[in-house]
């Protein structure tokens, strides 16, 4: 698949033009920068917009009726807005990772089929009649769950982010993919229905020795993980719905347990079972992967928690500025798994100085939160970048911070601070700077 | 019907509740409720001394308004009870602890629930002795007088019964939900292996049968030698390579237990075949990574149950526990740098452009850094 876009030009297809002049026009209505409005109303002037003088086609058929679409698809003119992947990543594509568009999408919630998918064994497909939950080990009772017994259970709606632990991780040595697609797309966040775990721990008997809890997944992978009790009786959710309807297949459909502010790989999808222990069981994926390699050549573990941390959507690599100079809305993703966010730096000059950004939207604890910085851009070069700070108190670094703390093979966790270099003409690029 | 058999069964167990705690009193032991205690003392101080800890003290708890200590964070549920005038009494408190969620929704308290009435007897007794306050003071009582132990006792053996009920159609302590999974069930998923050994079936393997079996069936990913095709693991080598530029990742070099080796093979190996594999030949495979590793030396090598834990893997030693706080970036939590935070213009250092290895833009088969 080719990706015009990801090469750091501005686009080639033809709605991106259509913008433009409409972007030009809407300056000119709000005043736009005096100069600029000057200079281009005599060309605007010249020639009506033929959109508005000649009558289109839409305005005069019939379009479709309804059910012409029984579930219904975005427009035909944002088929670019899809997830994308990186084929040198990995061996194969049933245990791989692609990248959610966070350029083409606004607001905090991502759309369900833009959501990045991280499979170790490819995608189960479970009917939710075959599905069923277990919970065994340290509990009174072991027992066993349907969907239907799992829906009678007191359920809960919580918004919260889920991040890869990855994600940023081919960015550790330095700038090497060029766009945030790819280099923070290990994310989304979206609207979760589930029941509490603790009710369905507390339903089997947890006895007093249990301190542990390891998921464990239907698929081929049957991905296992070890949390701390305490986390499990805390805020985790063991969720049916995403967004309002059925998780989807590739989300874990039918149930997939819920981690709110830990590190994505723990969210068991497919869950069909759950043990509870004494100890943590130091299955693959906390022991080989998502350790934290040290320079020292000491390892961390159980590094659970996402730390703070934003990248700025818009402009980037894959968004660059069409409009030319003027105001500019700076925008971009901000989120704490200790948190909330409670405030937002962005630096037009590669951290030298600093404005606080206005939030807009929700602000919920382990959500994405969403940031505006509106500039009149002048048409100079930016070396733009983001910080984020949780209602913990703690900021993002800059990625040199963490190479000096960690060395630069540690691949997960890597929340330092993003630069993207816009260039005179709009276009954008990943960067380092110091 | 399951609907109706559920709030039945709720306002059963809230009409003869405070019938019961009532006896407690009379009833309950002391001494036994020291013991049931032992399942509020991972969150619960009382005594001399006692400290708020997960959940608030408990000395002097009766007579104290819902909410109302000092110096602990409820929920707001809690305090609203007590704004509304929870009084913590046995009658209160008996309600309370056999389902905490029935009676104040949103109470943070995560312990489902004393099931047995004598627990719940016994365990307000073992608090009273920490109370001034008897715990049987402020409501006005009129079940209090009239009936005798035994009564109590037929009442209490009577009322429950359409919660026993609903269990029956569930299996479950609270909501009555699920049914009991059977021996052969938990058997059929409960395959993890911890590094302690729990788990480990009876069986064993030679290195010269696992290196048959990997061959056969791993050797297409992982190389003969374990040396990893293409981007597949590597499982083999690797040794003294953590601390080099490019470290590699294997079972000798870097995992920390044997057991790892064993769980992961037999719940998802050989990929796109998982489970297909035999206990034995889990064993054997796992001896032939070893010896791959130059862990071990004989082709005649046997693992099994037996001697599994005497095996132990170079690494283990070299993981060490969650210490990003003390990272001096994170450590600092200050108020960051605002202006002129940089003594120069800040200048590119490097372009990912140059590498060009994002999708689409040409050569995108040569970055660095894969994840798996």
């Amino acid at each position: 698949m080719s990706d015009k876009k990801a090469s750091g030009q501005p686009p080639k297809d033809s709605g991106p033009d259509m913008n433009r002049r409409t972007l030009l026009k809407a300056g000119l209505a709000t005043g736009g920068a005096a100069a600029s409005a000057a200079a281009l109303s005599g060309a605007a002037m010249a020639d009506s917009d033929r959109l508005i003088t000649e009558i289109q086609d839409w305005n005069r058929y019939l379009g479709d009726g309804v059910q012409a679409n029984p579930y219904g698809m975005p427009s035909e003119f944002e088929a670019h807005v899809v997830r994308r992947d990186v084929e040198w990543l990995t061996a194969s594509t049933e245990s791989s990772i692609n990248f959610t568009p966070l350029h083409e999408l606004d607001g905090i919630l991502t759309p369900n089929g833009l959501c990045f998918e991280r499979h170790h064994g490819g995608v189960a497909e479970i009917s939710p009649a075959d599905h069923r939950l277990m919970i065994n080990g340290l509990v009174d009772t072991p027992l066993v769950f349907t969907m239907e017994d799992l829906k009678r259970f007191p359920r809960e709606n919580r918004i919260y982010f889920l991040e890869c632990a990855a994600n940023s991780g081919m960015e550790w040595r330095g700038a090497q993919l060029n766009g945030c697609q790819y280099t923070h797309g290990m994310i989304h966040c979206v609207m979760y229905t589930g029941v509490p775990l603790k009710y369905l721990l507390e339903e089997a008997g947890v006895k007093t020795t249990g301190k542990w809890v390891m998921p464990e997944g239907a698929d081929s992978s049957a991905m296992t993980r070890s949390i701390p009790m305490e986390k499990a009786l805390d805020d985790c959710l063991v969720a049916f719905k995403m967004n309002g309807e059925a998780l989807r297949p590739e989300q874990g459909y039918p149930l997939r347990l819920v981690v709110p502010g830990w590190e994505g790989n723990m969210w068991v999808k497919w869950l069909r079972r759950l043990e509870v222990g004494d100890q943590p069981w130091h299955q693959r994926e906390e022991t080989s992967k998502y350790t934290d390699l040290l320079a020292s050549g000491k390892a961390r573990r159980f590094t659970w928690v996402m730390d703070a941390k934003s990248v700025v959507t818009n402009p980037s690599p894959q968004a660059p500025i069409t409009h030319g100079k003027g105001p500019l809305v700076i925008s971009g993703v901000a989120w704490s798994g200790n948190g909330k966010i409670t405030r937002v730096d962005v630096s037009i000059d590669g951290g030298r100085n600093w404005k606080t950004a206005r939030l807009d939207g929700p602000s919920l604890p382990k959500a994405m939160h969403r940031f505006y910085l509106d500039i009149d851009w002048d048409g100079s070069e930016l070396l733009l970048q983001s910080r984020a700070m949780d209602e913990e108190g703690f900021f993002q670094p800059t990625k040199d911070e963490l190479r000096i703390a960690r060395g630069e093979n540690s691949i997960y966790h890597n929340n330092g601070i993003q630069t993207w270099h816009v260039k005179g003409d709009g276009t954008v690029e990943n960067v380092e700077v110091a | 019907m399951s609907k109706l058999l559920k709030s039945l069964s709720l306002t059963a167990a809230l009409l003869s509740l405070p019938v019961l705690a009532t006896s407690a009193l009379a009833e309950g032991d002391a001494v036994a409720g020291k013991k049931v205690f032992k399942k509020c003392a991972a969150c619960h101080a009382v005594g001399d001394g006692a400290k708020n800890k997960v959940g608030p003290q408990l000395n002097d708890i009766f007579g104290r308004t819902a909410g109302g200590l000092d110096g602990y964070k409820y929920s707001k549920a809690m305090i609203k009870a007590g704004e509304e005038g929870l009084v913590w009494d046995n009658e209160t408190m008996g309600t309370y602890l056999k389902k905490p969620r029935a009676m104040i929704k949103g109470t943070k308290m995560a312990f489902a629930g004393l099931r047995k009435d004598k627990d719940l007897d016994n365990v307000i007794a073992y608090l009273a002795t920490f109370s001034a306050e008897a715990p049987a003071s402020t409501p006005s009582d009129d079940s209090a007088a009239a009936p005798a132990p035994e009564k109590t006792e037929t009442a209490a053996a009577s009322k429950p019964a359409p919660a026993a009920t609903a269990s029956e159609a569930g299996a479950g302590k609270v909501f009555g939900l699920g049914r009991v999974a059977t021996h052969e069930e938990v058997a059929a998923w409960d395959i993890d292996i911890r590094p302690d050994g729990a788990g480990l079936p009876v069986g064993s393997g030679t290195v010269a049968v696992g290196e048959e079996l990997f061959t056969d069936q791993c050797a297409v990913c992982h190389g003969d030698f374990g040396e990893g095709v293409g981007r597949w693991p590597v499982l083999a080598g690797g040794q003294d390579t953590l601390t080099e530029e490019r470290p590699e990742k294997t079972i000798g070099s870097y995992w920390p237990y044997l057991s790892t080796v064993y769980d992961y093979v037999r719940r998802a190996m050989p990929y796109g075949n998982a489970r297909s594999l035999s206990d034995d030949d889990v064993y054997a495979i796992t001896a032939y990574l070893l010896y791959l590793n130059d862990l071990v030396d004989d082709e005649d090598f046997k693992l099994s149950d037996k001697n599994f834990l005497e095996v132990r893997l170079p690494n283990e030693e070299n993981f060490i526990a969650d210490d990003r706080e003390t990272e001096a970036h994170f450590a600092s939590k200050g108020e960051p740098c605002m202006e002129n935070c940089t003594d120069t213009p800040v200048e590119i250092t490097m372009h990912a452009l140059i590498l060009d290895v994002t999708p689409g833009s040409g050569d995108d088969n040569a970055g660095a850094g894969a994840v798996d």
